[in-house]
This record gives structure tokens, sequence and C-alpha cells, in this order.
């Protein structure tokens, strides 16, 4: 019986054998050396039919509590967003989804084409000139970020907030092992976790490559003083990195209206699904200024005509900085990337348009806002911890009520709300702190159900 | 001789318009439930004034992606011949399981009472991922192959820096990898020796053996070579490599080629990677996401980055395990690409060992197939025949076909767009000129092979009595030959870039 | 190939002019690379040594890049950067249409002419030398 996804029979290829005159397809593993040759079946489950792996799977995958069926709260890099189901449906179009790198551009416009609005639309949102066709996710971008401002100004030292992600330095940290780079923490404002810009302007002297922000930062909060940040880096010719859930940029200023020269960030939000963490999309994008786009890593989608000179098209460009072209003096190694995750970001930007982009963030930052203030009146809470704006999301201590923020999302799930993300393991400083999200897809009453569940729980 | 016609939206001077020139002021392509009526304590001077994104209704929106869609090409569109990517059938069910709300929407950071699905498939593909390429554990976090040979210089960095061995400054790499290889060594600081092939198209033993010193950290092989020939002295290699002291790293590109038949681990590779994207069916998606797992052999398992799935006999609950003072850390932020791990997990028990074994044997029957099929045709030279057989993929160069009517491998691929087959790797790898680089997989039909060796033989001809119409092609697709030199000139490559190129 | 012009096994060309030398590739190295894109140009002041066998970073004094190739340009002598060709930033294709005179890349101040011109090969040992490596 033939096999659904191999279409040559054992007959087909008992003939195909004879037509070539070999007697047995072992003899095309024969120059194995008989050593290291596999004698023995592989010990796998399966084979199971369609219907047999749907029910292991599906059964196996029923432990999980989706987040569609309790309220949660949970962000912090990756964040719960509605997407429309056109655009689920678009992306999983076999001619987008079995395709492969756009090699021969000929045959694959609909793909460039696509992935050359995504660049478009992440540039707008930026406001830089140029991105690429995505990136493995925030932290891999910040990683190459601080290689390709190494590279540019040719320095050793990188600067990043002390309130950085950890997930990000940590990965961070292994990207600038290669060629040595020091990274270099700045400490925050305890008050209002504001950037000690005293601090930042004390370290950036004329070794300093780069100095990067999270704005939001990783605990929610905005920085205002960004605008200095950018004039302190430039005056020390350090380049200026900003790093961004995409989200907050249809409300908040684009970093490139304040002097970033660079913007990297999660793209997962724009249409893609959680997914437990994977895949997500690597927004990097920068200024239109040769010195840089040269350095970019990862693919770039760029606009030409057909040899008639007249029709549109697109293709790969500046290859020439690529692993495939430069081997081992490429700017980056990446070759595959998350372009189909890239092409979900650009149907859902497209489909919200500046109205609905704006109107979501609003409707975040609004929730989020609302939160915080029912959260504040519960006695012993102290919701946020730092004193400035905040976008969607909000930290949450409960040191005053003699519980750890674990023990507070364990009670929580009994009741069936999960909470936010404990703090306490990544900055022991701020005591039993919760990173909490909020997003469009609470609704006022999920917020209040949270709100008594914690007054019951602190009282 | 071809009928075939790729769908062609066509505007004025412009295949689809690009959607930032579509819509009109006021149109919306989605709705959101009401907002809560809250003052935004948000400084007015942080908020943005204006974003230029275009304004379309769901209905145009589906309308201008389709097309598009519908001027792309895919393996469910037809062959797929590319080398070393392994262009092969993605099973739906995969698909379907991965968009399931159970593995869709669910937060890496909840409790893990509350994902004990997701860990416990995570640690069952782990444990299946071992078994076929015979190490001791896996990463599952890297995002892609190249991603996962980063990962895997890593793991060598902080080998040899435990062991204090500093002297261990590069890598070996034969002059057939793939650029991913050095670059990624390179991006780990180390610095990168090529060793060249012989003349049966393997690595040159005698000069890996002058290159292999104390200062070599690794080599970096994919078995069978990127040429579809079995590095069949790899014994051998392992000894010279592992005699000096440095670790044997296996690119899983070409795993296709041999599995169920030999195990890379059994070959004496200490680091293992895979493409789950290539061996094990999850879509390519128009250059990702893929995922690139590494797996390692058991002296190398402490330096796994953080968290490593791990089950807890007593209490019966899979658990991320963070414990782990060896590790390199992170690479990534959080656990890998989990929506196709559940894909590649599901492909391997449709497939089970069995079908895993099927798999390389059709393959590989598949690329002999067209070996055989096109060896000695007028034009095409075999660069590397050593009379034996190649696995899941053959490399012919056309440098015969150029010398005799001037027409390029690049004009002979470009010419099979026309007969509705995506054309084959070209210019790689870089020791073969006028390279074809043939992977056919075990998705295809005899009657597409057949075709498709007809369609090269073909072209030959044309390009005696008609060069000009190879030079032309494609003619049958959306559109014909790009101006790649205008492109990188002058690049435009968004929309705020057009409208400044336009003014 | 132009005489009175030196040559190095990299296909580069060097002129004499008084007290500097003038470098560019050659017509084998631009038809090689194809429509030229991109020239990443020396900083002035830079300094180089001559390039050998084997090559170093001290030896690169820039590169010359197609759509689908990068090819290192190495320095025929040693010395420093005095004055590079900027007209090259708008219009690569100059190597291409004019490799010997509007394409050249920089201006070189060599630090010992007299010394390092030997390890250089006239027009005709470089005619010879592409022969070679047909």
């Amino acid at each position: 019986m033939g096999h659904p996804y191999i279409p040559n029979t054992r007959e087909i290829r008992g003939q195909m054998l004879r037509e070539m005159g070999v007697a047995s397809v072992d003899e095309l593993f024969a120059d194995i050396p008989a050593k290291i040759r596999l004698r023995r079946e592989l010990k796998l489950p399966g084979p199971m039919s369609e219907l047999e792996v749907k029910r292991h799977v599906q059964a196996m995958l029923a432990r999980n509590r989706p987040f569609t069926q309790m309220p949660s709260f949970l962000g912090g890099g990756v964040w719960l967003h509605h997407i429309p189901t056109h655009v689920r449906e678009l992306v999983r179009r076999s001619e987008f989804l079995t395709s492969y790198t756009p090699y021969q551009p000929e045959v694959s416009q609909g793909m460039l084409q696509a992935l050359f609005e995504y660049q478009s639309m992440i540039c707008e949102l930026t406001g830089m000139d140029v991105a690429n066709a995505s990136m493995y996710d925030w932290a891999t971008s910040l990683g190459e970020a601080a290689l390709m401002c190494a590279r540019v100004a040719g320095r050793r030292k990188f600067i990043v907030p002390t309130l950085i992600n950890p997930e990000r330095f940590n990965t961070l940290q292994n990207y600038v092992l290669g060629p040595g780079l020091e990274l270099i923490k700045i400490g925050y404002d305890s008050r209002t976790g504001q950037l000690d810009l005293s601090q930042l302007r004390r370290e950036l002297g004329g070794d300093v490559a780069g100095v990067y922000v999270e704005n939001p930062s990783y605990l929610g909060f905005l920085e205002t003083h960004v605008n200095e940040v950018a004039k302190a880096a430039h005056e020390a010719g350090a380049l200026f990195v900003v790093g961004v859930n995409p989200i907050s940029l249809g409300l908040l200023r684009a970093p490139g209206d304040y002097g970033a020269d660079i913007v990297i960030g999660e793209g997962q939000p724009l249409g893609n699904p959680v997914s437990f963490g994977g895949p997500l999309l690597g927004i990097f994008a920068c200024r239109d200024d040769v010195k840089l786009v040269r350095q970019m890593p990862g693919r770039l989608i760029g606009m030409t005509t057909a040899l008639d000179g007249k029709t549109r098209g697109y293709v790969m460009v500046l290859q020439t900085r690529e692993q495939h072209i430069r081997r081992e003096r490429a700017t980056s190694s990446i070759c595959s990337n998350e372009a189909l995750c890239g092409v979900a970001a650009a149907i859902y930007l497209a489909s919200l348009g500046p109205r609905g982009f704006r109107e979501l963030g609003e409707a975040c930052a609004a929730s989020a806002n609302y939160a915080m203030r029912k959260l504040r009146t519960i006695k012993g809470l102290k919701v946020p911890i730092f004193d400035a704006p905040h976008f969607n999301e909000f930290t949450l201590n409960c040191d005053d009520i003699d519980i750890s923020a674990a023990k507070l999302n364990a009670e929580l799930l009994k009741r069936d709300i999960h909470g936010g993300k404990p703090l306490r393991g990544e900055f022991p400083e701020l005591g039993e702190t919760s990173l909490m999200c909020v997003t469009e897809l609470h609704t006022k009453e999920d917020i209040d159900r949270l709100a008594s569940a914690l007054a019951e729980i602190a009282g | 001789m071809t009928n075939y016609r790729q769908a062609r939206w066509a505007g004025d001077a412009v295949l689809e318009p690009l959607i930032f020139e579509l819509g009109k002021p006021g149109r919306m392509g989605y709705t959101l439930p009401p907002k809560l009526h809250e003052q935004l304590k948000i400084p007015k001077n942080l908020l943005r004034e204006e974003l230029e994104l275009p304004e379309l209704s769901e209905v145009e929106v589906v309308r201008h992606y389709t097309r598009l869609s519908q001027m792309n090409y895919g393996v469910d569109s037809g062959f797929y011949p590319l080398g070393s990517c392994t262009m092969k059938y993605n099973p739906k069910v995969c698909e379907e399981l991965a968009s399931l709300e159970e593995a869709a929407y669910i937060h890496p950071y909840q409790a893990e009472d509350t994902v004990q699905g997701a860990l416990e498939l995570m640690y069952r593909l782990e444990r299946c991922l071992v078994e076929i390429a015979g190490v001791d554990r896996v990463c599952l976090h890297p995002s892609a192959g190249a991603h996962g040979e980063f990962v895997a210089m890593l793991i060598t960095r902080a080998y040899h820096k435990l062991k204090g061995d500093g002297a261990r400054t590069h890598v070996i790499v034969p002059d057939s990898a793939h650029g991913t290889n050095p670059a990624s060594a390179a991006m780990a600081g180390y610095e990168v020796v090529t060793v060249p092939s012989d003349g049966r198209g393997r690595v040159d033993l005698e000069a890996l053996e002058a290159a292999a010193s104390e200062h070599t950290a690794a080599l970096m092989l994919t078995n069978p070579n990127t040429l579809g020939l079995f590095e069949d002295e790899i014994l051998k290699i392992a000894e010279v490599i592992h005699g000096v002291g440095g670790l044997l790293f296996y690119d899983g590109a070409n795993l296709n080629g041999i599995l169920g038949k030999a195990r890379p681990g059994d070959m004496g590779f200490d680091i293992v990677h895979f493409n789950l994207h290539k061996t094990f069916s999850t879509p390519h998606g128009g250059g990702g996401p893929g995922a690139g797992p590494v797996g390692v052999k058991s002296e190398l398992e402490k330096f796994l980055p953080v968290p490593v799935v791990e089950y807890d006999e007593k209490h019966t609950r899979y658990y991320l395990d963070y414990d782990r003072p060896h590790s390199i850390g992170k690479v990534k932020a959080f656990y890998g690409n989990f929506g196709v791990l559940v894909k590649a997990y599901a492909y391997i028990l449709l497939m089970g060992a069995e079908g895993l074994s099927e798999v390389a044997e059709a393959a590989v029957l598949n690329a002999n197939y067209i070996m055989r099929k096109l060896s000695g045709t007028r034009g095409y030279e075999l660069k590397f025949d050593a009379g034996g057989p190649c696995k899941h993929e053959v490399v012919f160069s056309t440098e015969p076909l150029r010398r005799e009517t001037g027409v390029s491998a690049k004009d002979v691929a470009k010419r099979l767009l026309d007969y509705g087959m995506h054309a084959p790797t070209y210019y790689f790898p870089p020791i073969v000129s006028e390279a074809l680089m043939i992977e056919p997989t075990e998705s295809e039909p005899k009657e597409e092979l057949d075709r498709f060796v007809d369609a090269l033989k073909n072209i030959a001809e044309e390009a005696r009595s008609n060069p000009e119409r190879l030079r032309a092609a494609p003619t049958a697709t959306a559109i014909g030959r790009l101006d790649e030199v205008k492109a990188s000139r002058e690049p435009i490559l968004s929309w705020k870039m057009y409208h400044k190129h336009q003014a | 190939m132009r005489e009175g012009l030196y040559y190095s096994r990299e296909h580069e060309w060097v002129k004499l002019e008084g007290k500097l030398a003038r470098v560019g590739v050659t017509d084998y190295a631009q038809k090689k690379l194809g429509d030229i894109v991109y020239v990443e140009l020396p900083e002035v002041g830079k300094r180089v040594s001559q390039v050998k066998e084997k090559k170093t970073k001290e030896m690169e004094l820039g590169a010359v890049e197609s759509i689908k190739a990068v090819s290192m340009v190495y320095a025929p002598m040693s010395g420093s950067v005095r004055e590079v060709n900027s007209a090259l930033q708008d219009r690569p294709e100059l190597i291409n249409t004019s490799p010997y005179n509007e394409g050249w890349i920089c201006l070189l101040e060599p630090s010992d002419p007299k010394a390092e011109l030997k390890n250089l090969i006239s027009a005709s040992e470089y005619a010879e030398f592409l022969k070679g490596l047909k």
C-alpha cells in the first residue's frame, strides 16, 4: 500500500531500480561503512494514521490551559492579542506556507511583495527608513544590533539598562562573546524607574558603540527622557538603539522621531499567536544611512523593475552582506528567518490601519489604566511600583500583605485567573513584585474579577 | 513543450499594486470591542501624532494577499528541487495541530501545571530526535539551522573554556560547506580554516590532517555533504579531529539522505543539529519560521541552553530545569519555536521508524534515478562521478553546455521555471562551476522526475538551437527577469524610501 | 591592460604619480565581477601593507561588490591612503566602464616604493599570468 506522502510505491520503486539496473535500494547505501550502518529499526513511536495522531496529540495538548479559557495577565516579551481570523487564513495559503526563500523572484513575487510591505509598515511604525525581512526574535535582534553597532562605530562597549528583560540580556551576552564586546548596565531611579542619565553620561566615552533602551521598558513604564539619551549617545559618537513592543507604536511616538538609529523589537503581537513563546518575529530597522544599511543583518527586499525597465517587481537585495556570499565575513549567519510571521504582521497592520492601530493602543492603555486604578485601592498592594506613565504592562507589589508573588499566583489560579510574572528571581531588589499585562482581550469583567480575587486574597 | 502559466495580476506597470496604493480613507479591516473610558496618564509629548498605514476593508485585504499568494510558488504548487533545502510535502494535519488553541494560545510564562501538555510534547520530541541522531540530549531552542550552528559553536567554546584550553582558536570547514557554517563559526569568535575537497568530492583527508592542530576547536561537516555524497571516510575524519582534541559538529541539513540508515552520533559527531523545516517536514513559510534543535553527547550536556525540559518521576510532572550551572545561558527568549515543534512531532508520529526509513530510501532513490537518467546527456556533467551512488541530492554542472552554447546554469534554471517547476539551487556548492544542485525528496512521483529530466534535455536542445529563448526566460511566470543590478545600486527598501525616490 | 602600469596577482593596477601611487582593479577583475553595485572605499589616512600570498587584514584596502560576489581590493604597495575616489559612491559602475581611468579607487602614499616595486609584475607578465588562469 502506498504511503500518502511518498507517491512512489514499492512497486514503482522496484520499477525505477530495474530501469537503473540496480538490484535493490540497499545498494544505494552501500557506501556507508558497515561499522556505522544502522541495522536495527529506530525506536520511535508510530507510525500512526492521521486519526491516531490527532487523538494522541490532542489528548496531550488537552493538558494545557489556554488563556482563551481563563483570563491571563501575563506579558513580558510575548503578549496576548486578538488575531483577526482572515490573517490566520491568509498565511495558511499553501503558496505562501510551503514556499521557501524567494531565490527565484520571477515565480515568487507574492512573497517578495508581501515582505516588502511588511518592511514598509515596520518603517512607518518605528520611524525608520529600512527594515529587514525578520530576525528570530527581539532577544536575538538585540544581539545582532550590538554586533552591528560595534562594526559601524569600530568600538567595543555597549550600554543597556539594568532593568532590561533578563532573557534578552542573557542572549545578548552570548552574541557579544565572539568579538568580546563589553556590556555596561545603567541604573534607574528607584522612584520613577527612569534611566539614570547622569550615570549614562559618565559611562559614555570614546569607546561606546551603542546605547540601548527599551521603551516601554520591560516593567511597563515609559522612558520619558529618551530625547536626552539620544543626544548623549550621539554626542559621544555612539549609536542609539531602541527596543519596542510594536503594539505601543499606534499610540506612542516613533523611536525614529526621538533620535533612534536602530529600532528592534518583538513583532509577535502583530498577528501571530503566542504559541508558548515561538515562533516569534524579530523586528530590525534602521535609518537610511549607507554606513548602517550595509552593516544590517538579515534579508532585505528591494523594489526594482523587470528588465523591460517598466514593470515594477521585487527582489532580495544587498545579498553581499549575507552568509551565502560573504561566508565568514557576513554581517550575520542568519539564513532562514521568520518570514511568514512577518507576512502575518503585514496583513494584521493592513487590516487595522492607522485608526484601528491607534484605537488598539488606546484600548490596551485604557484597560491597563483601569486595572491599575482598581488594584491600587486594594490595601497592601502597590500598583505600579514606579511613578511614571505606563503603556499596558505594570508592576504589582505585594510585600505589604506578607505573601509571595508566587503564592499570590497560586491563589489566583485556584480562582481560574492567571496572574502576572513574578520578578523576584530576576530583580530581587524589587521584592515580591509581579509584571502584569492587560490587552484588548481583557473585558472590564475580567479586570473586576482580578480585583475582587486579589482583594479577597489580600484581606 | 510547456503549457504552464503562473497567475499574473496585471495593473499599470505593476503586477498587484502595493498595499499602500490601495484602499480609501476611513476604511478599516478590523473591529474592536468598545474601549474603557479611562484618562490616559501619558504626557502629550510622548504620544504619536500621525501614522501612515493603508486603510482597507477586510475584503480588500483578503483580495490583495490572495492575489499575491497566486503569484507565488510552493511545494504544494509543484516540483521544488532546491538542493539542501529538502522541500518535501508538509502534511496538513501537522498544521492543524499547531493551530489548536491548546498549542497556539498558551503563554510561555504560565505556571508549569497549566502547560504540562506542551512540556510533555517537547520532552517526547527530544527523545525522538535523540534516537534518530544517536545523541544523548537535544536542545529545542534554536529558531533556524544557522541559529543551531551558532549555538553549537557557543557550546564548543564553553567546552574548551571549561577544560582551560585557551588555544582553540579556529574551526575547520570544508570548501563545499553551506555559507552559514563559516558565518556561524565567525559569529562565535572563531577563525575559519577551509579545507579543500578531493577528486572524489569528499573532504581531502590529507589536507584535513594538515589543518588539524591543537588550535582546532571543531570541524563542521555535513554528511552526506553538499554534493550529495556520503563522506565514507567519516570514521577516519572523526579520529583526526578527536585526535587533536577538537569536537565534531554535524550540520543536519542533509539528514534526509540517511534517516534510519545511519546516525551522526554513531559516526563520531559530538554535536548534531537538525533542520525541522527540512527533514521533519515543517513548512518553510517563504523563508521561515523553522527550527534548528541541537543535540549533544553526554559530556556536552552540561552546556546546553536553559531551560531544559525534564520529567519528575516522583510527582509525574514535566518541568523546566534552570538549575544548570555550566549552561551557556540563553540563545533566544523562551524555549524554542513551539509552533514548529508541534508539527515536527506530529510528523514523526505519522511516519514512525519504518516511515522515516522509507523516506530516506525513496529520497535517495529519486535522486539516483535523476542522476542515472540525466548522466550522459550532452551539456550536463557530473563533476564527481566516482561511479558510486549519490544520496538524497545530486549536483550536475552545466559547464559543457556553457562551453558549447554560452548559456549559463542560471539560464537553464530560469527556463525550467517555464515548465511549472521550481529551479534547483544553482551556483552552489562553490566548488562546482555552473552547478545545479538537485534534491527531489521522497515526495516526488516518478512521472514528475521523468518530466524534470525531459525538461532539462529539452532545454539543452533549445540552448543549441535557440539560446535566446533561455536568456529571455522565464516568460510563463508572473514577471520576467528583474533588474537586480539597479535594485542593489539604488536600493528602495520601503514605501518611505520609494516616496523619497519618486520626489 | 595598460603599459606603464604595475600589476599585482590580485588583479590590482598601480600607476606611479610622483610621490603617490594611484590604485584600481584591472579589466579582468571588473569583467569577472560583472555589474558593480557598490565599492567599499578605504578611509583616508588608513595604513596598509603590501599584499602577500597569505592575506591579512592590514593588506585590505577595500572591496568591490557585484550583486552575487564580493572581491577584496588589496594594497599593491604599503603606505597610507591619501585620497579616495568618492565618485564611486554614486557611480560604482565607473569601474566597469573605465577601470583604469575614472574607475580609480584610491591614491596611496607608498612607504617603500623602491623595495616593493619588485614584488609587482609588469603588463606583459600580468598578461601571461591571466593566460595561466584560464
